[in-house]
């Protein structure tokens, strides 16, 4: 029996129980248990390259009755991003905070949202997968709170009673599931249902609780105050990781589960929104006014692309067609994962060397800190969608397929997005490259500078450039332009 | 005639609870919405009872109007001055949200009718039947949570462990309460032993009838409140260090017992036949204590300021 699909649930749980009960040596725990997530987070994603897809039936029983853990190219790309992007925001914490009770309370509560992160994306159960939920939530709420400042704790009281209601909307659906077709198993699922009002509505449910988690406008309200109030690292995972896991569950329900309950009227109801969130978040990112602001509301408008891919995904016809869109579609969300974290740690570098983070007084900071303003600039270039990085490819298949479906309407939204992301991509260069006191001398800040520049180039170059790799390990056999990974 | 007496007392049951749950939260004094919430979660409880789901009971009349009462009455507490809830909405915007409240209630219902009406497609309850006999124990209740669904359990003790670690993150726990009078205090030094007893009966019976770890935990942590209540700052939880462990093991042993059977070569959470009785007893024993020290620790609100000062027992009474 391969038990390989528990691990990388099993380690974060792990590292989290120790750094518990030995806080003062949370920092090894941490470091650790991230280290050993990721090595089976390649373990498993080799795996699925050789087999396409893993299944662990936990405790041997058939899944339905018990519960079973699944991995496919989709959920293996986002574990090895969401294992890399938590061991480079980890070595980043371990210098970030000062304080030895933040310290303690921080470890735990971090391991335990990889775990949740983890368990989510390896999940084939949808009761299994509320449970999840409800872990991300709460340990996302506790990590956001931990700054311990008014705004913080109001910002994470909101999120708490907003994710709760996601949740409970979720969990309503989940029920309806069971009532019409009395499993929760969801490749059991993906067989039975059919287009009925039961359908409709559980998924109408479990789809706003997910929209309210993944802040898509005009359900984003939340979201700014709480990803710019946290500490860095926990901004960093928030807006890379934590949003993103419910977006990938609506994928999942749209494509694997419920694709013959849907209309196309539903994905593009779905992608019009997402075109409000891609202007609305790139013009309140241009008027920002703080740096943590700026790549708070710059995630919203990144989620609101995602949700452009489905209409465009959805009229795309079965085959190679789909597939090319679905790859980019899975590209745009690693490349932004690997981005927008490195973005709010470098972010968190400034404020903590300058004491603060307003745009307009970032003069002087290219000179005293070049290794974050460098990292900054290239997670930039990812979050504009420029060559080379892989928003730029992605962008780029978005706009063809939609051309050949005939949906011209999200051509000039994206072309809109990318000028205003931009405009507050060099608006913040431009002050940080302009003359002005400084925040010190150069210094060179190892432990936080560097895993944020790392994370940068992946998203920049790495991406880009393996983009290849990405599409046939995401849709495999799929052939591109004849180029034969 | 019998039969109309259940109905009509199911009808009233049902009137209540949407009574009391509409009170609760129409009501703008705070203390009487908690006072409310608990009556509701005590008449809930009753109508799980009436839908033959006492396992659900339990839990629901012990965490439910129990613990979450207390918990929310304490936090009452440090907010004396914010009791009166300020009219947030306009009465226009209050009816707007009822309106589409009820709409979203029909919708929701006429989904689960049309659900209902697709007749007998799968159902899970038949292969929990068949299997129960594999699985260790004869509780169908705890054979689901403890086996068929066991990885389900174990998160759900990592959401109670992120939940207190949440609170524990906040800040130190609150002040404490002074000492009770005589009535009170005998009546703890009553109750704490008896449900300290009445935790480990619940704990053992979950085996074969309705019990298991979490109402013995939650039992067990009612006990912690009414400690504290007598005028014991740490109601009964042993120093940091320890704490910290007891929180941790209950998922230190769920852990521990699943990946050593993926070790020995059975699948994780595979329990081998024969011994999977006994290991769900050393789960859930492990998990009663993290269940009751996370609720306890919830409730005292963080670590105690210092340690020094606490009675170690309750003395209350005894003046």
């Amino acid at each position: 029996m391969n038990n390989l699909l528990i691990w990388p649930v099993a380690l974060p749980l792990i590292g989290s129980l120790l750094a518990l009960v030995w806080p003062r040596r949370a920092d090894w725990a941490g470091i650790g248990a991230s280290v050993a997530a990721l090595a089976v987070a390649g373990l498993v994603a080799a795996d699925v390259m050789r087999h396409d897809s893993l299944e662990l039936a936990i405790g041997g029983w058939t899944p339905g009755l018990g519960i079973a853990l699944r991995a496919d190219g989709l959920s293996a790309a986002l574990l090895l991003m969401s294992s890399l992007v938590a061991l480079a925001t980890a070595i980043y914490a371990t210098n970030y905070f000062t304080d030895a009770h933040k310290r303690a309370d921080f470890w735990p509560l971090w391991l335990l949202l990889i775990t949740a992160l983890h368990a989510l994306l390896l999940s084939g159960d949808l009761f299994n997968i509320y449970v999840t939920l409800e872990l991300l939530g709460l340990a996302a709420v506790a990590l956001a709170a931990l700054g311990r400042t008014r705004a913080a704790l109001q910002a994470a009281v909101r999120y708490l009673t907003v994710g709760l209601l996601g949740s409970l909307a979720f969990l309503t659906g989940v029920g309806l599931v069971y009532a019409a077709y009395g499993t929760l198993d969801m490749s059991t699922l993906a067989g039975q249902v059919r287009a009925e009002p039961a359908a409709w509505v559980a998924l109408a449910l479990m789809t706003s609780g997910l929209l309210i988690k993944s802040a898509l406008f005009p359900m984003h309200f939340w979201l700014p105050s709480a990803h710019a109030n946290a500490p860095a690292p926990v901004s960093a995972a928030l807006s890379a990781l934590v949003v993103k896991a419910a977006f990938y569950l609506v994928l999942r329900l749209w494509l694997d589960v419920f694709d013959v309950a849907l209309g196309p009227a539903a994905a593009g109801m779905l992608g019009v929104l997402g075109a409000f969130a891609v202007i609305w978040g790139s013009w309140k990112a241009f008027r920002a006014e703080r740096l943590k602001l700026l790549a708070a509301y710059s995630t919203v408008a990144q989620i609101g692309y995602l949700f452009v891919f489905l209409p465009v995904l959805l009229a795309s016809a079965p085959g190679a067609a789909r597939d090319l869109v679905f790859g980019a579609l899975v590209l745009f969300a690693l490349t932004h994962g690997f981005a927008k974290s490195a973005f709010f740690l470098g972010a968190g570098v400034v404020l903590q060397r300058a004491g603060h983070d307003r745009i307009a007084e970032l003069g002087g900071t290219a000179r005293a800190l070049p290794v974050t303003t460098f990292g900054l600039a290239l997670a930039g270039i990812a979050l504009i969608g420029l060559p080379p990085s892989g928003t730029f490819l992605a962008k780029w298949q978005l706009m063809a397929s939609a051309i050949e479906v005939g949906q011209w309407l999200w051509i000039p939204v994206i072309a809109a997005g990318s000028l205003l992301a931009g405009a507050y991509v060099f608006r913040v260069l431009g002050h940080a490259f302009g003359p002005g006191e400084g925040v010190g001398p150069a210094l060179a800040w190892a432990r936080q500078e560097l895993p944020a520049l790392l994370l940068a180039v992946v998203a920049t170059a790495v991406l880009g450039l393996g983009a290849v790799h990405v599409w046939s390990f995401v849709v495999p056999g799929l052939a591109i332009g004849g180029i034969q990974p | 005639m019998n039969a109309l007496l259940w109905t009509l007392l199911d009808l009233l049951l049902a009137a209540m609870l949407l009574g009391l749950g509409w009170a609760a939260v129409a009501t703008r004094d705070l203390k009487r919405g908690v006072a409310l919430f608990i009556a509701f979660g005590l008449l809930l409880a009753l109508a799980w009872a009436r839908l033959r789901a006492p396992d659900l009971a339990l839990a629901e009349a012990a965490i439910g109007a129990g613990l979450a009462g207390a918990l929310l009455l304490a936090a009452l507490r440090d907010e004396p001055r914010h009791e009166k809830l300020a009219a947030a909405h306009s009465r226009a915007g209050l009816w707007t949200l009822n309106l589409l409240s009820v709409l979203l209630a029909v919708v929701v219902a006429w989904a689960l009718l049309c659900a209902l009406e697709m007749g007998e497609g799968l159902r899970l309850a038949g292969a929990v039947t068949d299997h129960i006999g594999q699985s260790g124990v004869s509780n169908p209740v705890t054979a689901v949570l403890l086996n068929f669904r066991a990885y389900d359990t174990l998160l759900e003790l990592a959401v109670i462990l992120s939940a207190v670690l949440g609170v524990l993150a906040l800040g130190p726990a609150r002040r404490g309460y002074g000492l009770p009078g005589p009535v009170l205090g005998g009546l703890i030094r009553w109750l704490v032993p008896l449900l300290i007893v009445t935790a480990g009966y619940l704990l053992w019976v979950g085996a074969h009838a309705p019990g298991g770890a979490f109402q013995a935990g939650a039992t067990l942590a009612a006990a912690a409140v009414l400690l504290r209540l007598g005028g014991v700052d740490r109601a009964g939880l042993p120093a940091a260090a320890v704490s910290r462990w007891l929180l941790a093991a209950g998922l230190l042993v769920f852990l521990g017992v699943g990946l050593s059977l993926a070790g020995l070569g059975y699948g994780f959470l595979q329990y081998p036949a024969g011994l999977a009785g006994g290991l769900i007893l050393v789960i859930e024993s492990a998990a009663t204590l993290s269940i009751a020290v996370a609720l306890a620790l919830a409730y005292v609100g963080g670590w105690s300021r210092s340690g020094s000062t606490q009675p170690d027992s309750t003395q209350g009474g005894s003046h």
